[in-house]
């Protein structure tokens, strides 16, 4: 019972398959090519000037080391600036994942409420937060503080509320019926559930903050990119890949020291 | 002790999950209820501690009308009306030790109980209720290390902990295996003979029942379809309760001569 083979297949795809396709391709290279006339760049670019590129590079090198004395009390300061904002707003982000989980907030209201105001916090960029906070506190570590602190309580609770309602409320049931109060139901049946994670956020945020105060310092938020700043500024490029290596080492030191930490942990 | 009085509850989505129930449970008492699952068993069940709340009627728990209770008296209601669940409920990232302490949140204020400051009597309480169980040297593990067994044991020890005076349970051995649902419901029998707690169960196991019940409640359709002490019950009467014939998954099995 063979049939006879009077239908040859084009192709792997159908044909309406392959013109989408194919659209989106022109599409797409019609955008990049649009943005490229737009802005002036080419990715060309980037082996032509290899050449300048390479001779940037070489004014970094060899890198200062006995610059090292000025960057240990900034290097400080930004880890200061980082271990303090995380614990704050560790402290602070508590509460605020509480109200802003469904299964904890079960007034609707509120709970939008709390969403939409943490949405708002979060689509703020750090170094926007920066620079509005120096404006308003003046240059200096306690601005970065501030800017870091609200950076990270955006973070932490969207990842903790996210947290939260996933748990197992069957235990907060139980806590519920045999008379437990609103409280002594979260205390004791939702922190024991996502405390391991909590803390595993809290380390993550702290590497975050790290990252970030390098940043906010180029905006005057303190630390030890208010120095990077400085010596850009004066061509110091010695002094500048000499801050950049020891930075490099603290954050991979600091990121595996908390990796290890959180593995622990889950 | 609890009394029923034309109780009725809807639920949002409009489904009648009680339709007029009218019981009067005594002091003591071991009952059980059966039925097929959507019957309206744990809505019967879960409307004694208002975990649901029946819209109409009149709930009446230890002389006071559940249904009008605010907040407040809703916890106390709750601390004297201890509940066990199917899936035992536990915290199970916490040991046992502290999930057996939950029991007494109701009598505890919400700063000592969340700096764990329970009195020594309460600590003393909840090992007394351990070893009731026969788990106590299970004291200090993570509940999530016990079988299942244990688990329902710890929660029955949490119950305890409460000094309650009836004593819920919701399908407690429907996630057991045979043996250990005997050992559960044994040691439900138990306390509710040794303490006088009244003891209201939700089963779907028809030998289970007319083993360990006092007294049988049949429900269909959130309705109460039977209600009678046991010696009434025959095979009859169950496939009147669950309005078809009786099936092997009726049955739990591994009861003694069986």
């Amino acid at each position: 019972m063979h049939k006879s083979a009077s239908f040859t297949p084009e192709g792997l795809y159908p044909r309406k398959t392959k013109l989408t396709i194919t659209i989106s391709i022109v599409i797409v290279s019609t955008f990049y090519l649009l943005s490229s006339i737009m802005t002036e760049s080419f990715l060309l670019d980037l082996f032509i000037k290899m050449p300048n590129v390479f001779g940037l590079i070489g004014e970094f090198f060899p890198p200062e080391w006995s610059y090292l004395e000025e960057i240990w009390p900034k290097l400080f300061e930004t880890i200061h600036i980082a271990i303090i904002a995380t614990t704050v707003a560790v402290i602070i982000s508590i509460p605020f994942s509480l109200l802003t989980a469904n299964n904890v907030t079960t007034n609707h209201w509120l709970y939008q409420a709390m969403r939409f105001l943490l949405n708002i916090i979060r689509t703020v960029p750090d170094i926007i937060l920066a620079v509005v906070f120096v404006g308003l506190f003046g240059i200096g570590a306690f601005s970065g503080i501030i800017a870091l602190i609200v950076f990270a309580v955006g973070i932490l609770v969207k990842l903790m509320s996210e947290v939260i309602e996933s748990i197992d409320m069957n235990p907060s049931e139980a806590i519920r019926a045999s008379g437990g109060n609103g409280l002594q139901t979260i205390y004791f049946a939702i922190v024991p559930q996502v405390l391991p994670q909590f803390i595993s956020f809290s380390l993550y945020v702290f590497e975050l903050n790290i990252r970030a105060s390098l940043v906010l310092g180029l905006v005057g938020a303190g630390g030890i990119g208010q120095l990077l700043n400085k010596e850009i500024n004066f061509f110091n490029y010695p002094a500048v890949s000499t801050i950049v290596i020891i930075v490099f080492a603290v954050v991979v030191i600091i990121d595996y020291i908390s990796g290890k930490l959180r593995e622990g942990l889950v | 002790m609890i009394e029923f009085k034309d109780v009725s509850l809807v639920y949002p989505n409009g489904t009648e999950g009680l339709k007029q129930v009218n019981v009067h449970i005594q002091e003591g008492e071991f009952v059980v209820i059966v039925g097929l699952s959507g019957a309206g068993k744990s809505t019967l069940i879960r409307s004694i501690n208002r975990l649901v709340t029946p819209t109409k009627g009149e709930l009446i728990v230890d002389g006071d009308d559940v249904l009008q209770l605010n907040n407040k008296q809703l916890r106390t209601l709750r601390t004297k009306v201890g509940m066990i669940f199917q899936s035992y409920n536990l915290v199970r990232r916490s040991t046992v030790m502290k999930n057996v302490m939950a029991g007494r949140l109701g009598y505890t204020g919400t700063w000592k109980s969340i700096f764990h400051l329970f009195s020594n009597e309460d600590k003393r309480l909840a090992y007394e209720n351990l070893q009731r169980v026969n788990i106590e040297d299970k004291l200090y593990n993570r509940a999530d290390e016990l079988s299942g067994g244990q688990q329902q044991r710890v929660s029955i020890a949490r119950v305890l902990a409460q000094q309650p005076k009836v004593m819920l349970a919701d399908e407690p051995v429907a996630s057991l295996d045979p043996p250990t649902s005997h050992q559960v419901m044994k040691y439900l029998k138990q306390i509710n003979e040794e303490d006088n707690i009244t003891t209201i169960v939700n089963l779907h196991f028809i030998d289970m029942a007319m083993e360990y019940a006092d007294r049988i409640i049949g429900m269909r359709d959130g309705e109460i379809v039977f209600d009678g002490p046991v010696s009434q019950v025959s095979e009859q009467t169950f496939e009147q309760i669950y309005g078809r014939s009786i099936r092997d998954e009726d049955m739990r099995g591994g009861m003694k001569g069986a």
